[in-house]
């Protein structure tokens, strides 16, 4: 009972969009994507939905191969938005629907109750060439869930949805979860990950970097963060001195400091007690994944950058 | 292809989903209206031609001042003019007023004032005692008119001098036995004029249905793949359905719109053939034959099939065709190889009516891309032998299940191609690996 990609590979003439891709997701959980442009994301999803052949490799659901799996099973909102542009909204969504399987009776009783849920009934008889780009993805969104799909995936659903209907997606998304469903989404942003997913992978250039559950991924470094505030001493020079210890940020209300692995963050708290000050905040957590996503992705871009300038001057 | 066993029920939305986008818009309204005009217009021509013909009546007076005509001289000259008409209520061509000799004057006066097109004047010469015959008119003297008045003439002249070296008229117009029959005797039914150029014209006529119907909804299909893959809704139709169920609704969808159409032409034909002879009776005052041209059953029927094959072969094409550029406006330049195929194919059929049974135009006939044109063309104006009708069928068939095979293929690989025009080798390496 889970979706299992295995050593899946795909090259489009010189390019590898996926290299030995292997992921286990299990039902009902909400997995994220990450991985910045044209690392393979659209691709994976394509190549789970058999829309796309992968060069080599097996996608499992259920126990079954995919090209095996009936379509209804999969619900997909594409990267690449698009709807019939002369077609009213409520006809299209039956009629996308009624491609799934869904009988017209209960296919039109689902279009008006989600149109409703998205507080856009009104917009039912409209052709979709009069909507705002954000309600043509609300749009979208029905279209890939109306037929009750076991397995929902989603290409950078949040992007360009104002913060109103990013929150309606989000209940949609917990709706989705409560009812059992398994969604697989990819983002760019990581604020939107933390929040909702319980696992991820993240992707570079076709391969997987990392992946697992947020906490193990958040863990995976060893490094844990601390945040400290004391009363008198804002500076805290004192802090970068200790073993192990590297100030990542001085902000107004705390400092924050990564601990490195085999460290004990109770060292801080210890020194700053033996200093005489008064601890007014003490927080450890992990790294964020904003942190991980950068030191996985980021650093192939920055010795790019690094390397540029250089050539100029040569 | 796991698309064999599911392609209905989605085959059959997705056509109607066709047929109704189709069909709603304003172009297709206002085109099925205005071609059902101007086919109902076009059943009226023949209305129209008698019209013309009948309005143009030369009147003739004759005044005639020679002694000793043959008796019903006027007769002879009217049935020479006017042939022998079977309806005595039929508008004549030439209408002949035979007058008194010594109107002379006034039949000049009437004649300057455009009351008769033509004065005849008929003396005798004393010397050789022949009719001599002269003419007044003002139009032109290379026509229609001065030649059969002339060749009405000659007619009268022989009567005369028979008559006078004692023939009676009775014995000079007394029928003789005279028989046309085919080359291969009298049990061969014969071929009237009307019927063979009316096959021709009807054979025509249908092979440019043929023509126009490819060339029209074909690229309807293509355009409908296109406007799919440049509004991105592409996508969503991937995951929902399978490019099989896609490729055979759209040729349904839309070859139904065309086939709607059509009705409605082909309606506004038959409604004007039957009100041709009422209308023809109203404006002309005599009835007409309704004519349908020769169609039997057997040319309906093969025009059916050979259309519908035809039309599936070419829309399936169009369809591949379609998927490979990613906007609307390029549709053109990427089908137009398919366009010149079709185009040699019409032309071919052209000619071919002329050159039935030529070589060439058996050979052409059983080419899966030329057989509904030739074929069609060799069913009503040549002779086909069945198995050479079903040999061709059978060719039409393979090529079209080759082409859906072959359009599956280039479509679901086209249709996630974006950006440039697709070459062809990407397309065959995009295919390899696509479902």
């Amino acid at each position: 009972m889970s979706l299992i990609i295995d050593s899946v590979s795909k090259r489009f003439g010189d390019v590898e969009a996926l290299k030995d891709v292997s992921l286990q997701i299990e039902p009902g959980e909400v997995f994220g994507f990450l991985g910045a442009n044209g690392a393979g994301k659209t691709t994976a999803m394509r190549i789970v939905l058999d829309i796309l052949r992968p060069d080599s490799g097996t996608i499992v659901w259920n126990g079954k191969l995919n090209t095996d799996v009936p379509r209804e099973t999969w619900g997909y909102l594409p990267e690449e938005r698009g709807l019939y542009a002369k077609m009213n909204v409520f006809e299209q969504l039956v009629f996308f629907a009624r491609l799934h399987g869904v009988k017209a009776k209960a296919a039109e009783r689902e279009t008006r109750e989600w149109l409703d849920r998205f507080r856009i009934p009104e917009y039912a008889d409209r052709r979709a060439e009069q909507l705002s780009k954000g309600n043509q993805q609300k749009i979208q969104f029905i279209a890939a869930i109306l037929h009750d799909p076991q397995v929902l995936l989603m290409d950078e659903p949040f992007t360009g949805l104002d913060p109103v209907n990013a929150a309606l997606l989000k209940e949609a998304f917990a709706e989705m979860k409560t009812r059992g469903k398994t969604l697989i989404f990819s983002t760019h942003q990581m604020e939107t990950v933390e929040e909702l997913c319980e696992s991820i992978a993240i992707l570079d250039r076709g391969r997987v970097v990392i992946g697992g559950s947020v906490r193990e991924v958040r863990r995976s470094t060893g490094r844990q963060v601390v945040r400290v505030a004391v009363d008198g001493d804002p500076e805290m020079a004192w802090l970068g001195t200790l073993d192990g210890v590297r100030v990542t940020r001085r902000g107004q209300d705390y400092t924050e400091a990564e601990v490195a692995r085999g460290n004990d963050p109770d060292e801080i708290l210890k020194a700053a007690l033996s200093r005489g000050c008064k601890v007014r905040h003490f927080e450890m957590t992990d790294p964020s994944l904003e942190q991980i996503f950068i030191e996985h992705v980021g650093q192939i871009d920055m010795t790019e950058r690094t390397l540029a300038p250089k050539a100029v001057q040569a | 292809m796991n698309g064999w066993r599911t392609l209905f029920p989605n085959a059959w939305y997705i056509a109607v989903r066709e047929y109704r986008s189709r069909a709603r818009t304003r172009s297709f309204i206002l085109g099925t209206v205005l071609l059902a005009i101007v086919a109902f217009a076009a059943t009226q021509a023949p209305v129209l031609i008698d019209f013309s013909m009948s309005s143009s009546q030369t009147k003739i007076a004759v005044v005639v001042e020679a002694a000793g005509m043959p008796p019903d001289s006027a007769g002879l000259l009217d049935s020479q003019l006017n042939g022998q008409l079977t309806d005595p209520n039929a508008r004549k061509s030439y209408v002949v007023s035979w007058l008194p000799a010594d109107d002379l004057a006034s039949a000049q006066k009437d004649l300057e004032a455009g009351k008769y097109d033509a004065l005849l004047v008929v003396v005798r010469d004393a010397g050789t005692k022949d009719l001599g015959f002269t003419l007044r008119t003002d139009i032109p003297q290379d026509g229609r008119a001065v030649q059969s008045i002339t060749t009405a003439l000659a007619s009268l002249e022989i009567e005369d001098r028979l008559y006078r070296a004692g023939t009676t008229t009775g014995a000079l117009r007394a029928p003789f036995p005279m028989a046309v029959v085919p080359v291969k005797g009298p049990s061969i039914a014969t071929k009237s004029i009307s019927q063979e150029v009316s096959a021709t014209l009807l054979s025509t006529g249908l092979i440019v249905l043929i023509f126009m119907a490819i060339i029209t909804y074909g690229v309807w299909v293509a355009m409908s793949v296109a406007e799919e893959k440049g509004s991105r809704v592409m996508e969503l139709m991937l995951n929902a359905t399978t490019p099989l169920q896609m490729l055979a609704g759209k040729v349904i969808g839309n070859g139904a719109a065309g086939l709607t159409q059509y009705g409605v032409i082909l309606g506004a034909v038959l409604v004007g053939l039957l009100a041709q002879g009422p209308i023809h009776k109203t404006v002309v005052g005599t009835a007409a034959t309704v004519s349908f041209g020769g169609l039997s059953p057997a040319v309906l029927g093969a025009f059916v099939v050979l259309f519908v094959l035809g039309f599936l072969m070419y829309s399936l094409l169009y369809a591949a065709l379609g998927s490979l550029v990613s906007r609307q406006e390029d549709v053109q330049s990427a089908t137009s190889p398919l366009m010149m195929l079709i185009m040699v194919g019409y032309f071919m059929s052209v000619f071919g009516l002329q050159a039935i049974d030529e070589t060439w135009v058996k050979v052409a006939s059983f080419v899966p891309f030329f057989s509904p044109y030739l074929m069609l063309a060799r069913v009503s104006v040549g002779h086909v032998e069945p198995w050479e009708f079903a040999l061709a069928v059978l060719l039409l068939v393979v090529s079209t299940v080759i082409a859906l095979f072959a359009a599956a293929r280039i479509y679901s690989a086209g249709v996630l191609l974006y950006g440039q025009r697709v070459g062809l080798r990407e397309v065959f390496r995009a295919a390899r690996v696509s479902r």
